[in-house]
């Protein structure tokens, strides 16, 4: 059993914070997906728990024991790198066994966990291999297999899936849930993938430069973002976004930019009145619009499609609205072509408001 | 068939006719360069190899022989079994180089320093392994303050010329009371010979992926099971590269050696076989012979670790 808290962790390259101040629980047997663009840190906070990079300040706990200068081969820990890290000169069967025979496993014991952990991976037959004869896939199972044989009590992956193709790496992110279920260990998982994050996550932590940007269940950082960037960075495509302002009008308050306008119900009237004439952002979906139902000003995007870029299950359409462009998601029941115009309703449950100066979300958070 | 494909058709033709000479011509080229290339590295061991069977007489003789007309066994039989007789200025005449059978005053010496080259060149390839692995290990992998600089300081020492050296080495021989010891030249033969062990597997360990290292350290492995376990394995091709490299600058250095070694105590093979000049007479023949002696060792190396070597020098990443 492995709980892993960060107090207050920083960590410096040079003068370059690659942390900073990171304060993170992750509960024991939990899955917990560290998300953001390269260079965010989230790669050093993965190497920080294994103990490949030392912090520079703050504390690491598993458990209730400091880590801080414990060796990484002394840490209860397994590791899935993106590039896998086979050992080239050792076969499938002596890479899967390495880290059993470095902690001085018998015979049987090493033989038998391999063989278990290959079977279960679908590689048996290929254990006599060296990873130079494997294709990206079976090198990725191996490197997994290296990590599972060990049963750790904390399961670290690094990007495992981005050297992937993309039907692959579909049916790996199943199977890596799968492993998180059975072994019920604990998994701190890398990606820069908002998809992988999405499905395999119990909960998902954003960092942008080194900051956290919010910590919370899939559900929660994509409806509820707590700043524009995470915002920005979940959703495909991208959330919509229109600079404007907060007005309030017949007790109820607008986002108004030019002669667009949009009304906001009740609840969030409520959460905006004290913030009338404020620059604002709001988000919308692309998919929070539908073409149902009688489309009222206020609450509506009318105007012409620009371009109508099927999707084979779908279509995306793009307009502008006041000098920004837009993309909506829309099903297929309608045809729709380039030129036409359309109004479509947008379910104004799920708006965002962010505060323009200091990005941070005046709904939630 | 249409006229036009006809057209095509014999066109082709020529064109394979035209790429098959072409193709020829190449290969002859190729193989000609290297002829003239292997002869001309070569020749002067063939010669050294021919005249070591020759008596002085023949390898005198104009034209010279390739071939020995009586191949003879002379030289090495001196080298190894013959008593040593002094010539001096008065006796200089009585053994005739030319007629064979003469013998240089300091030939006993010559299978005592070829032992003397063994062990100072092997120690210096041991300690060479010894310090430059991990020293090397430390810098391609360990992110340590001074890292840079310390490969930067190691390089530039490879850009000072032996010969100025001289002076300083010889000082802290001598205050060492090492002077005509072997010590003395395992110790200035590492200096010069390990910077270059360091730089090569340096540049080796650092196009082995970093993450290679790191899963080797959450398997399990401390910092040195990893540098042993890991990275030696797959160092190999460069370790036998270094190995060769200092083992043959330790077995032919000469200008150290000449200034530190006076007796036959740590005299190497190169002083020994260089003084077989400064007698009164000088016997090609033996020292033809002595020469073939000296370039066994490092032939042996070179066919046992072949395979190895031009991996070693040019390798690059591992795939994988």
């Amino acid at each position: 059993m492995a709980r892993i808290l960060f107090d207050n962790v920083t960590k410096y390259y040079g003068s370059v914070k690659a942390v900073d101040r990171l304060n993170l629980e992750i509960v024991d047997k939990e899955f917990l997906v560290l998300l953001g663009p390269s260079g965010c840190g989230k790669t050093t906070t993965l190497n920080m728990i294994a103990g490949l990079e030392e912090l520079s300040e703050g504390d690491i706990y598993f458990d209730e024991q400091i880590v801080n200068f414990m060796p990484p081969h002394i840490r209860d820990v397994a590791m899935v790198f993106q590039s896998y890290a086979l050992y080239p000169h050792k076969n499938v069967f002596d890479n899967i066994a390495f880290g059993l025979k470095m902690r001085k496993y018998d015979r049987a014991e090493i033989d038998k966990r391999v063989r278990d952990a290959a079977a279960r991976l679908h590689i048996e037959h290929l254990l006599d291999r060296l990873p130079s004869q494997l294709s990206g896939g079976q090198r990725q199972r191996v490197a997994l297999g290296r990590a599972m044989v060990r049963q750790p009590s904390v399961f670290l992956m690094d990007e495992p899936l981005s050297n992937l193709d993309a039907a692959l790496r579909i049916s790996m992110r199943a199977e890596i849930k799968q492993l998180h279920h059975s072994m019920e260990t604990t998994f701190v998982y890398v990606t820069h993938d908002q998809a992988e994050a999405l499905t395999l996550a119990d909960r998902i932590v954003v960092m942008q430069e080194g900051v956290v940007q919010q910590i919370g269940t899939p559900d929660e950082i994509y409806e509820k973002p707590e700043n524009l960037f995470v915002a920005s960075f979940l959703g495909n495509p991208p959330i919509n976004l229109l600079e404007g302002e907060l007005a309030a009008e017949g007790g109820k308050m607008v986002f108004q930019k030019g002669g667009f306008r949009m009304h906001f119900p009740e609840d969030m009237t409520v959460k905006l009145q004290a913030h009338t004439g404020r620059a604002v952002t709001l988000g919308i979906r692309p998919e929070d619009v539908n073409e149902q139902g009688a489309a009222m000003p206020g609450s509506a995007v009318s105007g012409t499609v620009d371009t109508v870029l099927p999707m084979g299950s779908e279509q995306y359409l793009s307009m502008t609205i006041e000098g920004t462009e837009v993309f909506f998601r829309l099903g297929k029941e309608h045809k729709h072509k380039d030129g036409d115009s359309v109004s479509l309703e947008v379910n104004r449950n799920r708006l965002h408001v962010f505060d323009k100066e200091t990005r941070r979300s005046m709904l939630w958070g | 068939m249409s006229a036009q494909s006809t057209l095509f058709s014999e066109r082709a033709e020529k064109w394979r006719f035209k790429s098959r000479f072409s193709e020829r011509t190449r290969n002859a080229v190729i193989f000609s360069s290297s002829l003239i290339l292997l002869v001309y590295v070569l020749a002067p061991v063939a010669w050294l190899l021919s005249s070591s069977f020759q008596s002085e007489a023949e390898i005198v003789s104009v034209p010279p022989h390739w071939i020995p007309h009586e191949p003879t066994l002379e030289n090495f039989d001196a080298i190894f079994f013959q008593e040593f007789e002094e010539v001096t200025y008065d006796t200089r005449r009585k053994v005739d180089p030319a007629a064979g059978g003469y013998i240089p005053s300091t030939a006993k010496d010559l299978v005592p320093s070829m032992w003397n080259s063994f062990i100072v060149s092997v120690s210096v390839v041991i300690l060479n392994l010894l310090v430059g692995i991990p020293a090397a290990y430390a810098m391609a992998k360990i992110r340590f303050w001074g890292r840079q600089a310390s490969v930067y300081t190691i390089l530039t020492t490879r850009v000072i010329p032996d010969i100025a050296l001289v002076v300083p080495f010889f000082l802290v021989i001598k205050n060492l009371g090492l002077l005509d010891h072997v010590l003395s030249l395992i110790i200035t033969y590492l200096a010069v010979t390990i910077p270059f062990t360091v730089f090569i597997l340096v540049s080796y360990f650092e196009s082995l992926p970093d993450e290679l290292d790191k899963a080797a350290r959450v398997d399990g492995c401390s910092r040195f099971q990893t540098m042993t376990q890991v990275f030696l394995p797959l160092a190999l091709p460069s370790i036998v590269a270094v190995m060769l490299f200092a083992f043959l600058t330790s077995w032919n250095e000469f200008l150290l050696a000449l200034m530190f070694t006076q007796t036959i105590a740590s005299q190497t093979l190169p002083i020994v076989v260089a003084s077989f000049t400064s007698d009164f007479t000088i016997s090609f023949s033996f020292i033809n012979a002595a020469g073939v002696v000296a370039i066994i060792p490092p032939v042996i190396l070179a066919l046992f670790f072949e395979r190895y070597i031009v991996s070693g020098l040019t390798a690059g990443a591992v795939k994988g």
